[in-house]
């Protein structure tokens, strides 16, 4: 797949710093990223505890902003947008995954389904909606609440929702980390199958080389930098180059 | 320090923003509780002070025995006593000095021709008694009258009817009198005795317009020389005074005008104002108990491993009654400085409005302190019992378990016990209402029905809230079918918190259609029994001022236009041994201008001993036309009268009707309370009453209304009450809503991480407090519906008790533009409730919300 430079950028950071706090308790989670994710691919984004991946994604998302440099949905520089744009961006154009809690209790699998789109006050494609309806095989379960579902059953449904108004770019963090493997392994596939047959864009963050390993590319994140690419990677030789990490905490 | 308590203690700490709506309904309603303890003891004293101030030169009064007093008066009326007996009493050993106290209804006439008073307060005018020591009253300006024509008036009068010295007016007696103000007086060192009205005239004078003869005065003042008791003055007086005279002591005197002050106007006062801090508090229970229910669960974690720890249930139990006694405690002692706070304000401010309230210190009693104090700890730590109790049944497994949202619901035995309160409730109303009128029996019925929409609240709030929330979908779309869903998540918080609201809904539009029956109820009164074409009349509320002039209704007959005119007079006496109201008119012509209904016998010859009763007073005294019964007067005179007519309504002719002939030799001083005239034939409406208001004005211009006008004002101190009673209502309103904010405000907390995740999947701030809004809208409109429907059922069962159990008929009014209104306002409060919530809910930073753990 290496053809996959050709494409544009998704969602890009250039520069990307992220400083918490201030003083003598600031902390770089951030320490000058660039990194693009292309359209059409499944990025991971792998890293040891506090490497920073999650304030890549929030910050690349549009859910934190940077400290400096810049973040690009597409086109779109996210620091130039004010919270009603940014909001209406995600509503929009991304879609989200979250660990646990990614669906509205009061609302049915269907509905949850639809939330950007009713946000938005659109229909979005029936077709399209009905073929995520199938892939994620949920077709049963469309009146049910979440609480009536198991935990797989529930990020399967995210997922749907994740790609149900069309994003540009999905992004997952750590979509797995609260499921059993084989749970996990359904919601990895269905997030593959979403990019290599409908065309999609996904970014995950995942601490799992399991997870990692679903994805076309993995980029490593240490102590807030980008340390390394990895196409095609496998179970096998990404927990090798996490391994290289421990110790050292610093890349080769 | 022991672990509940320090649990409690850190607690607090943590999250004492989550108490400030339940502080606020216990600081608000013990505020008002002190306040109005604080300001009845107050104004209790300052009377006190005022009357002893202004009576002190008083040692004895001497007056007549004879008092008859009539149902719904406090005080009773007296003959009048000689003045001669003013000579007797000045020779007896011990008197200083004795000056005759003539008092009759004096209602002044301002600079801008509008009469002074009269809406309330008597107006009263008595004989300016030059012994300064025996006069209540001080000159504090210009001088005494000395010759006839010549008034004092005490200053707030003379200030209301921009009145000054040297000023020429009219005292209606009712008669109109010339007078010129050479005084300004005052009445213990304020402005007059409350809002009452004095007008001081030369003895003279007084003899002449406020007494039926000369020679007659309503009592006799008595100073004692020096080294003389009051008591010992009192039982020197006895022996010298004539049967059916009595003295007593110028403080028993003191003591029983501040009573009469204290029972008309200080008790209904207080009362009104404590029954309404009571709903304030009933309605701060419902946040109390839902705040803590609310704080409870959201605690169960917390509490589930307190108790895997091994703490026991006691003292999980304590440690949430630990925190509640001390929102208690600090919300009820801030509610008393508050309260005492509200006093002062209040005590300030009267006399800026032209009240003079008696002067001296703020009177704070034990009792006005203790009372409210307890009330609101009891309150408080009553409302948050069960919740306490929920948190000690924690189980400590529950500390494993995902989710720590109260997600209480609608039981089976709730329904059932509430279906059966609601069947029992309608079937001990109606029987009270309809089968056995009975006042008892129905109010016992309003208590079911209240305790039953408390206890089915959360099975309706669903089904309530889905229906009401129906149009929201369409309306608002998915940010109106979240708000919906959210207030149906939990059905017992939503009944709760809208339970808070029902309750002051309930009690507005109880007291709307309670206020609009009895507008309706006169309005009839007055359509059904007055057949005139315009009346004559004093204020219907209050003491009505001087009342109308006796001779006004002749001088109206004679009028070419006028084809009848008939005054109604008021006289008192006995009727076997029960004071009765007497009508006192010319019963000839008194069925061509009111409705009297079916008349057996005639109303034509009554002369001097007959009497016309309705039909309800003589099957109650087995009387018919024919029989004689004996009336007894102030006068001690007994005198036999022959029922001589029976007739069948009562409304505005009264009970008891006798002619002004045989009034005559027991009469005080003489006024008409309506005068109703009917026109001759062709004879427009306008030409009748512009005559009718020529002719009026020679006697002091009083009112002149049409038939339609004369109902509307009947009824417009009605209007006047409801206005009180609406702010007074406002309170418990205000409680609800900060119940439904404090609420509101808990559920967002609880509801973090899904705010975020919404916020993330794209929704907007805008949308995000609309969706708060909205379900705060909902909430009150649950409580709005319940309460409007409860308000309603118990307005309707208190019409129809009343109906039952009083002579007097009833009728039963829904006015729907008011209660629209109040449902308006209902809803507005819920928008209003949900205002801060929703903009700190739309601050949530997404990022940190879906980290929330």
């Amino acid at each position: 797949m290496t053809t996959a430079t050709a494409r544009p950028d998704a969602a890009r950071v250039v520069d990307a710093v992220k400083v918490y706090g201030t003083g003598d308790t600031a902390v770089r989670a951030l320490d000058g990223v660039s990194v693009g994710f292309p359209a059409g691919r499944f990025t991971a984004i792998m890293g040891p505890s506090g490497s920073g991946k999650s304030t890549l994604m929030h910050c690349a998302a549009g859910l934190d902003t940077l400290t400096s440099g810049s973040a690009y949905i597409g086109d779109t520089e996210l620091g130039a947008l004010d919270d009603r744009r940014l909001t209406l961006l995600r509503r929009d154009r991304i879609g989200f995954v979250f660990q646990a809690f990614n669906l509205i209790p009061t609302l049915t699998v269907a509905e949850n389904i639809a939330l950007p789109m009713d946000l938005a006050g659109t229909k979005g494609s029936r077709a399209w909606t009905d073929a995520l309806v199938d892939v994620v095989g949920l077709r049963d379960r469309l009146h049910h609440r979440p609480s009536e579902l198991s935990g797989g059953q529930q990020q399967r449904v995210a997922v749907a929702r994740a790609f149900a108004s069309e994003p540009d770019v999905v992004f997952a963090d750590e979509p797995t980390g609260n499921l059993d493997s084989r749970s996990g392994q359904e919601v990895l596939g269905l997030l593959g199958r979403a990019v290599r047959r409908m065309d999609r864009t996904v970014v995950m963050v995942t601490h799992d080389p399991v997870a990692a390993a679903h994805a076309d590319e993995v980029v490593f994140l240490a102590d807030g930098r980008l340390v390394d690419r990895m196409e095609n990677p496998t179970a096998d030789k990404v927990l090798d180059r996490m391994k290289a990490f421990d110790g050292k905490g610093a890349p080769v | 320090m022991n672990a509940a308590l320090r649990l409690s203690l850190s607690s607090l700490r943590g999250h004492g923003r989550r108490f400030a709506g339940t502080f606020f309904a216990v600081f608000l309603g013990v505020a008002f509780l002190a306040g109005t303890l604080v300001m009845g003891d107050t104004l209790r004293a300052g009377f006190d002070t005022m009357f002893g101030e202004a009576t002190e030169g008083t040692d004895a009064v001497v007056r007549s025995a004879n008092v008859i007093t009539t149902p719904g008066e406090s005080q009773g009326v007296r003959a009048p006593v000689g003045t001669a007996l003013v000579e007797t009493i000045e020779r007896v050993p011990g008197v200083a000095a004795a000056a005759p106290d003539i008092q009759g209804a004096g209602q002044l006439v301002g600079s801008d021709g509008r009469p002074v008073g009269g809406q309330g307060p008597p107006t009263l005018a008595g004989n300016w008694i030059g012994d300064p020591k025996l006069n209540a009253y001080r000159l504090a300006e210009g001088r005494a009258p000395s010759k006839s024509g010549e008034v004092v008036v005490n200053r707030g009068a003379a200030k209301k009817g921009r009145l000054k010295i040297g000023d020429t007016t009219v005292l209606r007696t009712p008669d109109p009198v010339r007078v010129t103000i050479v005084g300004l007086a005052t009445f213990g060192g304020e402005d007059g005795m409350a809002q009452v009205t004095f007008t001081g005239m030369t003895r003279a004078d007084a003899e002449k317009y406020l007494t039926a003869k000369p020679g007659e005065a309503t009592g006799i003042r008595v100073r004692a020389g020096p080294g003389v008791g009051q008591e010992e003055l009192v039982s020197a007086l006895t022996p010298v005074l004539p049967k059916g005279v009595e003295a007593i002591t110028g403080q028993e005197s003191a003591q029983e005008n501040t009573d009469m002050i204290s029972s008309r106007f200080l008790t209904l006062f207080t009362t009104l104002l404590l029954v309404f801090s009571g709903i304030a508090l009933l309605v701060a229970t419902f946040s109390i108990h839902n705040t803590f229910a609310i704080v409870v669960a959201q605690r169960t974690r917390e509490n589930a491993l307190l108790r895997a720890l091994g703490a026991s249930r006691r003292q999980v139990t304590a440690s949430t009654l630990a925190e509640a006694s001390a929102v208690a405690v600090t919300a009820s002692a801030a509610g008393i400085a508050g309260g005492t706070g509200i006093a002062a304000g209040l005590q300030a401010l009267f006399p800026a409005i032209g009240f003079p309230f008696p002067e001296g210190g703020l009177v704070i009693s034990g009792l006005s302190v203790l009372l409210p104090f307890c009330v609101g700890v009891v309150v408080c730590l009553g409302s948050a019992l069960l919740p306490a109790a929920r948190a000690g049944r924690t189980a400590p497994l529950a500390a494993l378990r995902e989710t720590a949202v109260d997600e209480s619901g609608a039981s089976r035995t709730r329904a059932a016990v509430g279906g059966g309160l609601a069947a029992l409730s309608v079937g001990v109303t109606l029987t009270g209402v309809l089968l056995t009128p009975s006042l008892w029996l129905a109010g016992l019925g309003a208590v079911l029905a209240l305790a039953s929409f408390v206890v089915l609240g959360p099975v309706a709030s669903s089904a309530a809230v889905r229906v009401l929330g129906a149009p929201l979908d369409r309306l608002r779309g998915v940010t109106g079918s979240l708000a919906r869903r959210n207030a149906l998540r939990s059905p017992g918080r939503t009944a709760a918190t809208a339970g808070a609201l029902m309750i002051g809904v309930a009690v507005v539009s109880l007291f709307t259609v309670f206020g609009a029956s009895l507008k309706a109820t006169m309005d009839r009164t007055v359509s059904h029994s007055f057949a005139g074409d315009v009346a004559v009349s004093t204020p219907s509320f209050g003491a009505g001022g001087s009342g109308l002039s006796p001779r006004l209704a002749p001088a109206l007959a004679r009028q070419p236009a006028v084809e009848h005119a008939v005054g109604l007079g008021r006289g008192v006496a006995e009727v076997d041994g029960e004071g009765r109201a007497l009508t006192v008119t010319d019963p000839v012509t008194l069925g061509e201008v009111f409705d009297l209904g079916h008349v057996r016998g005639s109303l034509g010859g009554l002369g001097t001993d007959g009497i016309a009763i309705t039909r309800q007073e003589a099957a109650r005294r087995h009387l018919d036309t024919g029989d004689t019964t004996r009336l007894t007067f102030t006068d001690g005179r007994r005198v036999n009268f022959t029922v001589r007519a029976v007739y069948g309504r009562s409304e505005l002719v009264g009970d008891y009707v006798i002619t002004r002939a045989a009034w005559a030799p027991h009469r005080t001083q003489d006024a008409d309370t309506l005068v109703a005239v009917a026109f001759e034939d062709g004879v427009s409406t306008a030409d009748g009453k512009a005559v009718v208001r020529k002719v009026a004005e020679r006697y002091g211009s009083p009112e002149v209304q049409t038939r339609d006008e004369y109902a509307r004002s009947s009824a417009a101190g009605i209007d006047m009450m409801l206005t009180l009673v609406y702010a007074l209502l406002a309170l418990a309103v205000l409680i609800a809503l900060l119940g439904i904010a404090n609420t509101l405000t808990l559920a967002i907390h609880e509801r973090t991480r899904e705010l975020g995740l919404l916020r993330a999947v794209g929704q907007t701030r805008a949308q995000l407090r609309a969706m708060v809004r909205w379900e705060s809208v909902l909430v009150a409109a649950f409580g709005t519906a319940g309460g409007l429907a409860l308000g309603a059922f118990l307005g309707w069962v208190l019409v129809e008790a009343s109906d039952g159990a009083s002579d007097s008929s009833f009728a039963f009014a829904l006015p729907p533009l008011r209660l629209a209104v109040v449902a308006l306002v209902g809803l507005a409060a819920g928008a209003l409730a949900g205002l801060r919530p929703a903009r700190r809910a739309a601050r949530l930073d997404v990022l940190r919300a879906i980290a929330t753990e």
